[in-house]
């Protein structure tokens, strides 16, 4: 079979970083290739190479054996590339039909021809299987549908490489298996794909052939048929022992310290209880849009809710709002770092701060030197990876990011913390080190609560899990009842 | 090493720079640039500017903006004028406490009602505030009944049109009490917003929103002063400009908000909010009080420096945006 994209020696250099050293790798039709790595490993700068992002410094690229020399996203779009971002690149005030000609729309004279576009539209979408209308206006669609209209972008553009990017990072279990029936339609169709995912188990699901990053170089090459999980985790860290993934040991638990009772919220919740316990890590898990991380944001003040009672070490507390919250030393960990958990422009001791500036500060002032020795402490603590603490946050990796921001809620003497997400997209040392920290966090007296996606992990860590699925608790298991079947059980809707 | 850390401090303070060379070149081009007289004449031109730009700079790091910062000092210096011609004489410590409270109360109660809609009521900045720039300027014309107060006090003076220290070269006095009087406002407002924990927490909202209010800061609350300060200081800019003018004009100060933004984007204020400094907006006010002044002792019309300080203020946000999009990169 002929390769339909040749990347050949690339390499790529940023002022002062080798991000990439002599990438070869050919993508045949057909095929699903996945790209794994840590974070910082250079999958996305070789993506953003080959859509014409970024230059390559040096090394050529050949689309059916003929060299690329785009200079633009658009000439390689034109040519065939497609690429499906992580973050939905969506006009969510254009219909679906505008969307998916965005910028290919077909004419009639000067004027558009809406008739034809939404004609064309519809056959794409049918031959998808899709039941979306092509006049609805994307905003009013799910994310998940969203990101079906930008395939069916890709789809009506008959690319011959498309590029998907953690397109599973916001979907939940059953959009992820639409998704792939559209993935494999596209295999069908003969398109060379490219997948970059930090999840395993989508590798397995849906993937051909795997390349392994590390530190901008490529480790190894495989077939997914001849190989298991544990060796391509092994190639990507650059060790082979795995066993302390989770770091799970032993820790006591004491009495009751945190209590919901009834919590609602219009649709987006309903008649939540739970109760936490000391030195506990209490599991949230969930589908997508289940109403986990809406619940948490009523219960930290940071969104109203309408009816319900807390009960703080026995007594009532009501948090109208997140400083209330943060008074009784409760902290958030939101799921997007970007949008909620980071100042991205701001220094590391301002971040970490924040929360606490009040609470140390002398007649107004900022305390800058409380702020400075807490920062450092942490930094150290925390091992967090950056030159100083004056470096802006936005240069951090993922994990690093994910660390200070635990560390502003620990500066904070948080004793319950709530982490939504926490590990999400970051690599898997970063992971391991944050499951650590968690660890730490509640043998010294303090309680966690955590929603995550992520079964293997709720399942790794967590001491009691409560399921929730369309705004309500379905489900409560103890550490000795998990498993992926128990966890599906109760969060799936199923017919019965 | 060394010859990148040189690198970074100039490229860090290009405005520094250009203002330098600006002034190295008129004071080439006419010799009475550098004289101490007009040295004192570029510094109160400065102080309108300059009190506008300091509290200007709050509503611009939080996101925001106030474009009716002129029509607010327009306002003020009328209700002051008509305060001190019912007063009628006066010694010049009533004068300034006239001119000052009402700057003070009149600030306060603007910037309550533009910062409450703009917090509370949702309303966006640019529009909220281009209502204020017309209701205000009317109001303004309102109170005046149409023209300029007349026949007040010489004491009304004394805040923008009085000099201290009486020297041979300056027989009128040396430095205007406006000019003290800025210096003053600045700091205080250069201080807030550097050292105290409010000033943080206009950063914090400005850069980011969700994460001030997940952080336990009252958003709201904090755009609501930012906008009592800033329209502070405009109402002040307005008590200095009647001050200087002697009487109460209704059309004063229009046409400022665009010079006062202007120095503060020079200044390195991000119009995206979460950048800025007070200090460094007054760079910015001296470049275009230096172009003025300096095109003026050259005889270049007042209509070419306007043309001229537009394309300053082009070139400043696009040196800016570029080299933002560089350190991106990197």
């Amino acid at each position: 079979m002929e390769a339909c994209l040749q990347v050949k020696n690339i390499s790529k250099t940023f002022p002062g970083v080798k991000a990439l050293t002599d990438i070869s790798i050919d993508f045949y039709p057909g095929e699903a290739h996945a790209l794994v790595g840590e974070n910082g490993a250079g999958k996305s700068t070789l993506i953003k190479i080959i859509a014409s992002v970024y230059t390559a410094t040096e090394g050529k690229i050949y689309l059916e054996g003929k060299e690329c020399t785009f200079k633009s996203p658009k000439e390689a779009l034109d040519a065939g590339i497609s690429v499906i971002q992580q973050e939905l690149s969506i006009a969510p005030d254009l219909t679906v039909a505008q969307n998916i000609y965005l910028g290919c729309e077909p004419r009639k004279g000067i004027c558009l021809d809406y008739k034809l576009m939404e004609k064309n539209a519809q056959k794409v979408l049918d031959e998808m299987g899709l039941s979306i209308d092509v006049k609805a206006y994307c905003r009013d669609l799910s994310a998940a549908e969203q990101q079906m209209v930008e395939i069916a972008k890709v789809v009506s553009k008959n690319s011959k490489v498309v590029i998907l990017d953690e397109p599973t990072s916001s979907l939940s279990e059953k959009e992820i298996t639409s998704l792939f029936r559209q993935v494999q339609r596209m295999k069908e169709k003969g398109v060379a794909l490219i997948y970059v995912t930090h999840r395993m188990k989508e590798l397995f699901e849906i993937c051909d052939r795997v390349t392994i990053f590390r530190d901008g170089c490529k480790t190894k090459e495989m077939m997914i048929k001849d190989t298991n999980e544990k060796e391509i985790v092994a190639n990507m860290i650059g060790r082979e022992n795995l066993t302390d993934y989770y770091n799970r040991h032993k820790h006591t638990i004491g009495e009751e310290v945190f209590r919901v009772e009834d919590f609602s919220s219009g649709k987006l919740f309903q008649n939540i209880n739970f109760h936490l316990n000391k030195g506990e890590i209490l599991g949230f898990y969930g589908l997508v849009g289940a109403g986990r991380t809406e619940t948490m944001e009523a219960i930290f003040g940071a969104t109203t809710h309408e009816s319900g009672k807390m009960y703080l070490h026995g007594k009532e507390i009501v948090f109208r709002k997140p400083s209330d919250a943060i008074a009784k030393k409760v902290g958030f960990v939101t799921e997007d770092r970007r949008r909620t958990g980071l100042l991205l422009e701001k220094a590391i001791s301002e971040n970490i701060g924040l929360p606490s500036l009040l609470a140390h500060g002398h007649r107004g002032l900022v305390n800058t030197k409380w702020e400075a020795d807490v920062s450092s402490e942490y930094k150290e603590k925390l091992a967090i990876k950056a030159p100083d603490i004056s470096s802006i946050t936005s240069t951090l990796s993922g994990g690093n990011q994910q660390k200070v921001i635990l560390a502003k809620w620990l500066a904070a003497n948080s004793e319950i913390l709530i982490l939504d997400e926490p590990t999400r997209g970051i690599d898997v040392n970063a992971k391991s080190e944050f499951y650590s920290l968690m660890y730490k966090f509640v043998e010294n007296g303090g309680s966690i609560i955590m929603i995550s996606s992520e079964m293997p992990e709720i399942i790794g860590i967590a001491d009691r899990v409560y399921v929730m699925r369309e705004g309500r608790i379905s489900g409560e298991l103890e550490a000795d009842e998990l498993s992926e079947a128990s966890l599906i059980g109760a969060a799936s809707i199923t017919s019965a | 090493m060394k010859e990148i850390k040189v690198k970074k401090i100039i490229s860090n303070n290009v405005i520094v720079v250009f203002l330098v060379l600006l002034c190295l070149f008129f004071g080439i081009m006419n010799t009475n640039f550098f004289s101490s007289i007009n040295v004192m004449n570029l510094l109160s031109q400065m102080c309108v500017n300059a009190l506008l730009a300091s509290g200007l700079s709050f509503a611009i790091i939080l996101g925001g903006i106030d474009i009716s910062v002129g029509s607010q000092m327009a306002v003020t210096g009328v209700v002051a004028a008509l305060i001190a011609s019912k007063v009628g004489q006066m010694n010049s410590l009533t004068a300034l406490f006239i001119l000052i409270l009402s700057a003070i109360v009149i600030g306060v109660i603007i910037g309550g009602v533009i910062g409450s809609l703009i917090a509370y009521g949702g309303l966006i900045p640019m529009i909220c505030t281009l209502a204020f720039l017309t209701i205000l300027r009317g109001l303004a014309y309102i109170i005046s009944g149409g023209g300029p107060i007349y026949g007040l006090d010489s004491n009304f003076g004394c805040l923008g049109a009085k000099r201290l220290i009486v020297t041979g070269n300056f027989p009128n006095g040396m430095i205007p009490t406006s000019v003290i009087f800025t210096v003053i406002i600045v700091f205080i407002m250069h201080f807030i917003l550097s050292k105290t924990i409010f000033g943080r927490h206009v950063f914090a909202v400005g850069s980011n929103k969700n994460v001030a209010h997940l952080a336990g800061i009252d958003v709201k609350k904090v755009t609501l002063i930012s906008h009592m300060l800033c329209s502070v200081t405009a109402c002040m800019a307005g008590v200095v400009t009647a001050s200087k003018l002697q009487n109460g004009q209704p059309n004063i100060g229009e046409g400022y908000e665009m010079f006062a933004i202007a120095s503060c984007v020079l200044g390195g204020t991000s119009l995206n909010g979460g950048r800025g400094s007070v200090a460094r907006a007054m760079f910015g006010v001296a470049v275009i009080a230096v172009i003025n002044n300096g095109m003026n002792l050259l005889n270049i019309s007042a209509y070419w420096q306007k043309v001229v300080i537009g394309t300053i203020i082009i070139i400043a946000v696009l040196a800016d945006t570029l080299q933002q999009k560089r350190t991106q990169k990197n």
